[in-house]
């Protein structure tokens, strides 16, 4: 099975378990691609090849002997290096944290490795997550490019065919930024669904963990793996776990879609629109009822976002940017020196405006069982560029224009899916995101599934 | 209540970090001005609407936990 790193995560578990691939293979495949594209690429901090190739030969000789274990059962995946996996360092690819080694390992990494997951690497991140450019690491559609962050590695390893699946975090759109200008699927969960404990924080109330996959059915698959209440992550919600994969196909006839009026189509790169817009009458052609929403509160959404992480991250990092402060970056450096100053008067504002937020959504939402739009205001932008130039002649800067059309569901805590609906005439992915309800992670993941079957982008990979 | 707040005196922003116990040199806080405009004229929307008696949106559980 020469081609098996060009199949879903879903398709590749099928052949595990029928025993027509075996999990010591293809853990070799996915390594040979990695080490293959790295000079390119570089989307690795660390690659584990031996534990990777240790927990290949277990799973084999547990499918082997008939206790197949599920979905994730000898894949390999990847973390972002964020997390903790016990004796190895958990850089946050920083010169600041080169010498922290972790001691357990992080609650995902534990969940992963009990489904029978192969780990092969930790990926790169932007600085500390604190970034959405991840200047490691090149976009696999084309190298002169940002794979997005702070989950960069991460995006570009699954876009690349590296492995099935890497683990991403989320605190303003760290996961759907990567999986939309790379060209994978990335889920954020509802804040508290999926454990926390033992990855690196950048703002404790907007933190999410969550999976950057091939297709949509995959990352269905890992939420299963990942969901559930911890009580050492003091934001975890003890709340029931749903199944995720029972209404994956059932199609959208019959739901309802909000498409934003105002915010989410403001300043848009025409193709992503038209992309967009594609796909919402795409599942309009197959049943869904759509109607226009105006979003709350929306000319507040920065502030509540910046209000809350940047003094979050400022107060993590407190003792370490008195320690080591020529170790971090300048782009993290400053702004860690920023958010020390902003008064707590201001945070406890950016909090209490978050309150009024979730009331005002809650009520936007009513009969709704998603809202839809763009993932990413554009598709990525050159490594060297700082800002964007729109058709009005305002220039944006490249971190907030990333970061405005996946924040809101940061602040507001709700899950959101970033899912591949087209390419630039250059190239490069465009992406749509799906807004759910609390908890309802199922549903989004059944419409995004729904768009997904009538417009199969996951096929097509890059060329390296 | 709002008024537009521009920290934009390196002099201020050293004083502001000497609160912060954070060592800032004059010559770093020049440097920090641009950064601490864009914040301030973020969180400056803070005030735009009627926070009332609205309380925080705080996570803190009392229950006690093995």
């Amino acid at each position: 099975m020469s081609d098996a790193l060009q199949l879903s995560l879903r398709e590749v578990a099928g052949a595990l378990r029928e025993r027509k691939l075996s999990p010591v293979e293809l853990t070799r495949m996915s390594l040979e691609r990695i080490a293959a594209d790295e000079p390119k690429l570089n989307a690795f901090v660390r690659v584990t090849a031996d534990r990777a190739m240790a927990a290949a030969r277990q799973a084999e000789r547990e499918i082997l002997a008939g206790q197949w274990r599920g979905e994730l059962h000898g894949v390999p995946v990847a973390v972002k290096d964020l997390y903790d996996m016990a004796g190895l360092p958990t850089t946050c690819s920083s010169k600041v944290r080169h010498d922290h080694v972790a001691a357990v390992d992080s609650a995902c990494v534990a969940r992963l490795e009990q489904a029978g997951a192969v780990i092969v690497g930790k990926t790169h991140t932007h600085e500390f997550a604190y970034g959405i450019v991840t200047p490691t690491t090149g976009n696999p559609w084309n190298t002169a490019h940002i794979p997005g962050g702070s989950s960069g590695g991460s995006g570009a390893t699954v876009a690349a065919r590296g492995c099935f699946m890497a683990m991403g975090t989320d605190t303003g759109g760290s996961i759907r930024i990567p999986a939309a200008v790379c060209g994978t699927v990335g889920l954020k969960p509802t804040y508290g669904r999926v454990s926390r404990f033992g990855i690196a924080s950048l703002s404790w109330s907007l933190d999410h963990a969550g999976p950057l996959t091939r297709t949509v059915g995959d990352a269905a698959v890992t939420l299963a793996a990942l969901a559930g209440y911890d009580s050492r992550d003091p934001g975890s919600a003890d709340m029931p776990v749903g199944d995720y994969l029972a209404e994956l196909d059932l199609g959208v006839k019959g739901l309802r879609i909000g498409v934003p009026r105002n915010y989410f189509f403001d300043h848009i790169d025409p193709e992503v629109e038209r992309d967009v817009r594609d796909a919402i009458a795409r599942l309009k052609a197959e049943g869904a009822e759509i109607v226009d929403v105006e979003i709350p509160m929306a000319d507040r959404i920065m502030s509540v976002e910046f209000g809350l992480c940047m003094p979050e991250a400022s107060a993590y990092h407190q003792a370490m940017l008195r320690q080591r402060r020529d170790l971090y970056e300048e782009d993290v450096r400053t702004f860690l020196e920023t958010g020390e100053m902003i008064p707590a008067t201001d945070y406890i504002a950016a909090l209490r405006l978050r309150t009024q937020m979730q009331a005002a959504w809650k009520r936007m939402f009513d009969g709704l069982d998603a809202v839809i739009g763009p993932a990413v205001p554009s598709p990525a932008t050159r490594r060297d560029q700082l800002a964007v130039k729109w058709p009005d002649g305002t220039e944006e800067p490249v971190a907030p224009l990333f970061i405005r059309l996946s924040a809101p569901a940061n602040v507001i805590g709700l899950p959101s899916i970033a899912v591949p609906c087209g390419f630039t005439a250059s190239g490069l992915p465009t992406s749509f995101q799906a807004i759910g309800r609390p908890f309802h992670e199922a549903r989004i993941m059944r419409i995004a599934r729904a768009y997904e079957r009538t417009a199969d982008w996951s096929s097509r990979a890059p060329k390296l | 209540m709002s008024q537009r707040r521009h920290p934009s005196d390196p002099a201020l922003l050293e004083a502001a970090a000497r609160l912060a116990n954070l060592p800032l040199s004059r010559e770093r806080a020049a440097q920090l001005v641009p950064a601490m405009d864009g914040v301030f004229q973020m969180l400056d929307a803070l005030d735009q609407g009627a926070l009332g008696e609205t309380a925080p949106a705080f996570a803190f559980r009392a229950r006690w936990e093995a």
